[in-house]
C-alpha cells in the first residue's frame, strides 16, 4: 500500500484557485466515493481548510494514481489541468506521511503553531471514516499524526503565547481576572484594533459590554452590533468606577484619561484591579497610570512586543518540534514496511515537488 | 488542651506559610504583567484574582486557627502555671503576630488594600512567623521549648 498525497496550501497556490478547489463538507460524501470508484483509490481523505485543500490516499500501486488525482481536482475546480498542476504538490511516502504529520502539529502553517488544524485534521478523518472511506492504512496514518500533534503542543513551546494584538489583550486580561466571563468591558472609539480585541473579548465570554463614543449615533450603532450598552461620553469617570477592562482606540490628539482620574477611581472602587488596554496612537491613556497599585495599563507596543515575542518563542520550538515529527515519522514508517510496504523503501522519494 | 495549642498554633504557621508563597507567586506575576516581560513562568502561574483569592483564605485561615492556639495557650497556661499570662517572649511575639495577621485580615476583608500590598504584606508577615516560630524559641529564653512542651504534654 502506497499513501500519496496530492494539495495545495497557501504557499502554493492563491486564494482565487484555493477556493475554487476547497470541498464544502455537503461534497464530501460524493467526492469521496468519486475518489474510491472512478479515480481508483483504496483509501481517501480529504483535508479542505481556507489554507489547504489536500487528498491523502492509499493505493497499492502507483500506476498513474498521480494524474487521475489531478484529473479529478481539475474537474472538481473546473480548472484547465495545465493551469492546475503548477500549483499542486504532489507526494508519496515517506514524504507524504512527514507532510501530515507537520500539517497537524501546525508547523506548515500560516501562523506558526496555531491549534484550529489539528482540529480540522481530525474532521477530516471523521468524515472520511463516516463515510467508510478510510482503512487501515489511513485510519492509522491519521490517528498517528493526531497524536504527533498533541505530543508536539504538550512538549514544546509551539503553541505558546498569543499571536495576534487582539489575542495577547484577552490573555493579558484572563492573567489578571481569571475567566472573564464576569468581567465587565468599556471600548472607546472606534478604531478597527479596539474592535478587533472587543470581538476576542467576546469571543472569551465576556458579556458585559459598554461602548463609548465621541459621536452618539456612532455608539449607538456600534453597540447595536455587540448586544452592548451605549454610553455617553461625558460618564467615564462613572465608568472608571465600575467596569474592569477598558480598551481605548480613539484618534484623539491628546490622552483622554488622565492619571488623578484613574487613582480617584480606584480608591472608590476599592483596590479593584482595572486593566487597561490603550490602542490610540498618540496615546489615549497617561502613561502614568501604570504606576498606580493594581492598575494594569498596556499600549499597542506593548502588545505587538508581546505578539513578537510569542512569534520568537514558537520559532525557536521549531527544531525541537520537527525532531518530535522526525521520530514520530520512523515509528510509523517501521510500522509501515511490516505491515503494507509494497517494495524496497529505498526506491520511495518525491514523485513531484511543486 | 496543650496539645490543640500546639497542632492549631502550628497548623496557623503552615497556612501563613501558603499565604506567603502564594503572595510571592502573586508578587511575581504582578511584576511580569507591570513589565511586559513574560517569562517562562508566566504561561503556568494562575491568575492574580485567583493568587488574590487563595491568599485571603489562607490568612482568614492562618488567623482563625492562630487565634484557636493563642486561645488554648492562655487556657492552659492558667490550668497548669495557675496564671494567664506569664510574659514570656514568645506569648508577646504571638500577641504580636496576632495583632498583625488581624490588621492585615481586616484591611483585606474592607477591601481597603488589596492584590499588591496584601500580596507585599503577607510576604513581609511571614518574617514574624518565622522570628515567633524560632526566634523566640532559640534566641530568646523561654519557657517555650517543644521539649518542655512534651514533657507538659506527658504530665497532663
Amino acid at each position: 500500500m502506497h499513501i500519496v498525497l496530492v494539495g495545495m496550501n497557501y504557499r502554493s497556490a492563491p486564494v482565487e484557485i484555493r477556493e475554487r478547489l476547497a470541498f464544502r463538507r455537503e461534497q464530501l460524501a460524493d467526492a469521496l466515493a468519486t475518489l474510491r470508484g472512478r479515480v481508483g483509490l483504496h483509501e481517501a481523505a480529504i483535508l479542505s481548510t481556507c489554507n489547504r485543500i489536500e487528498i491523502y490516499a492509499g493505493v497499492p500501486t502507483l500506476d498513474g494514481t498521480i494524474d487521475r488525482l489531478q484529473q479529478f481536482l481539475s474537474a472538481h475546480s473546473h480548472l484547465a489541468l495545465d493551469g492546475l498542476v503548477p500549483q499542486l504538490y504532489c507526494y508519496t511516502e515517506p514524504h507524504s506521511i512527514r507532510h501530515l504529520f507537520s500539517v497537524t502539529s501546525g508547523l506548515d502553517s500560516m501562523v506558526l503553531g496555531e491549534a484550529e488544524i489539528l482540529y480540522q485534521v481530525k474532521h477530516a478523518y471523521q468524515w472520511a471514516k463516516e463515510h467508510g472511506a478510510t482503512g487501515k492504512a489511513l485510519n492509522t496514518l491519521f490517528q498517528r499524526a493526531l497524536n504527533t500533534a498533541k505530543a508536539v503542543r504538550s512538549q514544546t513551546a509551539i503553541g505558546h503565547g498569543a499571536t495576534s494584538v487582539g489575542s495577547v489583550a484577552v490573555e493579558l486580561a484572563e492573567k489578571i481576572f481569571g475567566r472573564l466571563s464576569q468581567a465587565s468591558v468599556l471600548l472607546i472609539g472606534a478604531g478597527t484594533l479596539g474592535e478587533l480585541t472587543l470581538t476576542r473579548l467576546v469571543d472569551r465570554g465576556v458579556t458585559r459590554l459598554h461602548i463609548m463614543n465621541r459621536s452618539p449615533d456612532r455608539a449607538a450603532g456600534l453597540a447595536a452590533g455587540y448586544g452592548a450598552t451605549p454610553q455617553p461620553f461625558n460618564e467615564l469617570a462613572a465608568s472608571l468606577q465600575q467596569v474592569d477592562i477598558i480598551i481605548t482606540s480613539t484618534n484623539a490628539p491628546s490622552a483622554i484619561i488622565a492619571r488623578a482620574e484613574v487613582a480617584a477611581a480606584m480608591r472608590l472602587r476599592h483596590q479593584h484591579p482595572l486593566c487597561l488596554i490603550d490602542l490610540g496612537v498618540p496615546r489615549n491613556i497617561d502613561p502614568a497610570v501604570s504606576r498606580l497599585e493594581n492598575v494594569y495599563l498596556f499600549n499597542i507596543d506593548d502588545l505587538q512586543g508581546l505578539v513578537a515575542h510569542s512569534h520568537e518563542q514558537r520559532q525557536q520550538a521549531l527544531g525541537q518540534s520537527q525532531a518530535i515529527i522526525e521520530e514520530k515519522v520512523d515509528r510509523f514508517l517501521d510500522w509501515w514496511r511490516e505491515e503494507l510496504s509494497p517494495c524496497d523503501p529505498s526506491s520511495l522519494g518525491p514523485v513531484a515537488a511543486p | 488542651m496543650v496539645l490543640i495549642h500546639t497542632l492549631c498554633s502550628l497548623l496557623s504557621y503552615v497556612a501563613f506559610l501558603v499565604a506567603f508563597i502564594i503572595g510571592l507567586l502573586f508578587l511575581m506575576q504582578e511584576r511580569q504583567l507591570k513589565r511586559k516581560t513574560m517569562g517562562a513562568l508566566f504561561h503556568r502561574l494562575p491568575s492574580l484574582d485567583l493568587l488574590d483569592r487563595i491568599n485571603f483564605l489562607a490568612i482568614s485561615a492562618g488567623f482563625g486557627l492562630l487565634s484557636i492556639g493563642l486561645g488554648c495557650g492562655l487556657v492552659g497556661s492558667r490550668v497548669i502555671l495557675g496564671r494567664w499570662w506569664v510574659a514570656d517572649p514568645k506569648e508577646v511575639a504571638a500577641l504580636g503576630l496576632w495583632a498583625c495577621y488581624l490588621l492585615l485580615w481586616i484591611v483585606r476583608l474592607r477591601s481597603t488594600l488589596r492584590g499588591h500590598r496584601v500580596a507585599l504584606l503577607s510576604v513581609l508577615g511571614f518574617t514574624l512567623v518565622l522570628f515567633t516560630f524560632l526566634g523566640a524559641s532559640w534566641l530568646l529564653p523561654t519557657s517555650h521549648p517543644y521539649q518542655s512542651t512534651l514533657r507538659r504534654v506527658s504530665v497532663s
